[in-house]
């Protein structure tokens, strides 16, 4: 059960970047004659983004959005928060090597 | 010459990224519909820079643009680099808009690449000149592109905007055939954080605290910190007040993760009016915090590179040699996405994209495109 939902999940995610044209990708020659048409239709209809964060979403479906490659947040988490600092503890050397290890 | 069979795009969005691409592939690109419907349509005067800039490092690249700026037509020619190149990057964007492209392209010139580049050297838009020379090219190290020899970048003069009055010095050397492959999925854990914390034309005061603020925040952490200051105030300092702060992570396996912001009195940019409503002037500490929380919260989503980085990465893979890259990054970003989409298009390189559940990161493998430096062999 568990490879069938990571299996899904992972086309999901290509579709999301790709578009639904990655499902039918059997010979190269169609994928290519396809991408042409659906170029088009790449600009107009917006490829959910929802689960890739609720911020931003306006900006990145407009075809005129402007030229940024950073990631601008307009909220900050609270990192004086005991259970934040903790839930990322091991991903500095400084904490628990055996649990970041895996 | 023939008909030349035009790849036809629509709207301004990454514009720069379709270049750079359509350069490299030697794809001539119209563009349509640039801001067509917008009060105030066509090309923005950053956006026109820029191709002059492309007009100026390669050799018989065309470009044409009508008379609104709402159409754009561009052949690219030969990348042919060299040194001595000056560009006034004006300003209405800073000079990273300029570097982002810059590093690819130079990367596959005729010749090394040096550029004085003038404008705006760090502002809350683009990634800041500090993150370029900490980070970003020693990015370029992990495909293959030497450090040390000719990759350089100075920072001759800070400017903060709205007035710019900074000037950097880019060296970039040319890749002799290709790159390599990358396999960087180790992401290691965070054993240092440096950064640079600048002030042009205020009191030095305002380093202090944004340091001080900073530090704070990676107590909890991490005691490894150290924050540089760099305190311009006569010439160097460019043309208008301003500070920011640019941090980096390093981990035990070498890879950077950075975080920059940078704040300044911007009135005098009316184009830019509409984007900014928020006010953007915030005051030292809670700037220097603020940095802190954006580099934890970069830490926190995992990946060889920061989301600011994404888009780079994977064009550098997509560009290596026909073997296997594979990276590991955080949330794919908006910026990211599209960046994937028009390395397919441009390219034809497909990237597999699996998530990986334990720690919530990306892994993306990819097949290179094969790119070599034609404009060398040429010669």
């Amino acid at each position: 059960l568990i490879a069938t939902t990571l299996a899904r999940k992972s086309v999901n995610l290509m579709q999301l970047v790709y578009g639904q044209t990655v499902s039918n990708q059997g010979s190269a020659v169609s994928d290519s004659s396809e991408s042409e048409g659906s170029d088009d239709e790449d600009f107009f209809k917006p490829k959910g983004q929802a689960d890739k964060g609720t911020d931003d979403k306006s900006s990145s479906d407009d075809v005129n959005s402007e030229d940024c490659s950073k990631f601008m947040k307009s909220e900050f988490k609270d990192w004086h928060d005991r259970d934040l600092i903790e839930s990322i503890r091991d991903r500095f050397v400084t904490g628990d090597w055996s649990k970041a290890a895996k | 010459m023939g008909k030349v069979a035009y790849k036809r795009l629509k709207g301004c969005r990454h514009l720069r990224q379709r270049l750079v691409l359509a350069t490299l592939a030697g794809t001539p690109v119209v563009v349509d519909d640039i801001r067509s419907e917008e009060s105030s349509p066509g090309l923005r005067s950053y956006e026109v820079s820029l191709l002059r800039l492309l007009e100026s490092i390669s050799d018989d690249c065309l470009v044409e643009i009508n008379e609104t700026g709402t159409k754009l037509r561009y052949k690219p020619g030969v990348l042919m680099g060299g040194k001595r190149h000056v560009h006034d990057c004006g300003l209405s964007r800073s000079i990273g808009y300029f570097i982002e492209p810059l590093i690819i392209l130079g990367l596959f010139g005729k010749k090394p690449l040096t550029i004085r580049l003038k404008g705006i050297t760090n502002d809350s838009k683009d990634p800041s000149v500090d993150t370029f020379r900490t980070t970003t090219l020693h990015m370029l190290k992990r495909f293959g592109v030497p450090i040390g020899d000719g990759l350089d970048l100075k920072i001759e003069r800070r400017g903060a905007p709205p007035l710019g009055g900074g000037d950097v010095l880019l060296q970039i050397p040319i890749v002799p055939s290709n790159l390599s492959a990358a396999h960087w999925i180790d992401e290691g854990m965070v054993k240092r954080i440096r950064g640079i914390a600048f002030s042009t034309k205020v009191s030095p005061q305002t380093v202090n605290s944004m340091i001080y603020a900073a530090r704070g925040i990676f107590n909890s952490f991490i005691p490894d910190v150290h924050i540089f200051s760099d305190v311009r105030t006569n010439a160097t300092g460019g043309s208008s007040p301003g500070y920011g702060i640019s941090l980096v992570a390093e981990t035990t396996t070498g890879c950077l993760i950075s975080a920059d912001m940078a704040v300044s009195d911007r009135k005098t940019d009316e184009m830019e009016e509409e984007m900014d409503e928020k006010p953007n002037l915030i005051p030292p500490e809670e700037l220097g915090e603020r940095a802190a929380s954006m580099l934890l919260e970069e830490i926190e989503q995992g990946g060889v590179v920061d989301s600011t980085h994404q888009g780079l990465l994977f064009i550098l893979c997509a560009l290596c040699p026909p073997d296997i890259s594979k990276v590991r990054v955080g949330k794919l970003t908006p910026y990211g996405i599209e960046t994937l989409r028009n390395i397919r298009d441009f390219l034809g390189v497909k990237f597999d994209i699996k998530p990986d559940p334990n720690s919530g990161t990306v892994l993306l493998k990819c097949l290179g495109s094969g790119m070599k430096n034609l404009s060398r062999k040429v010669s």
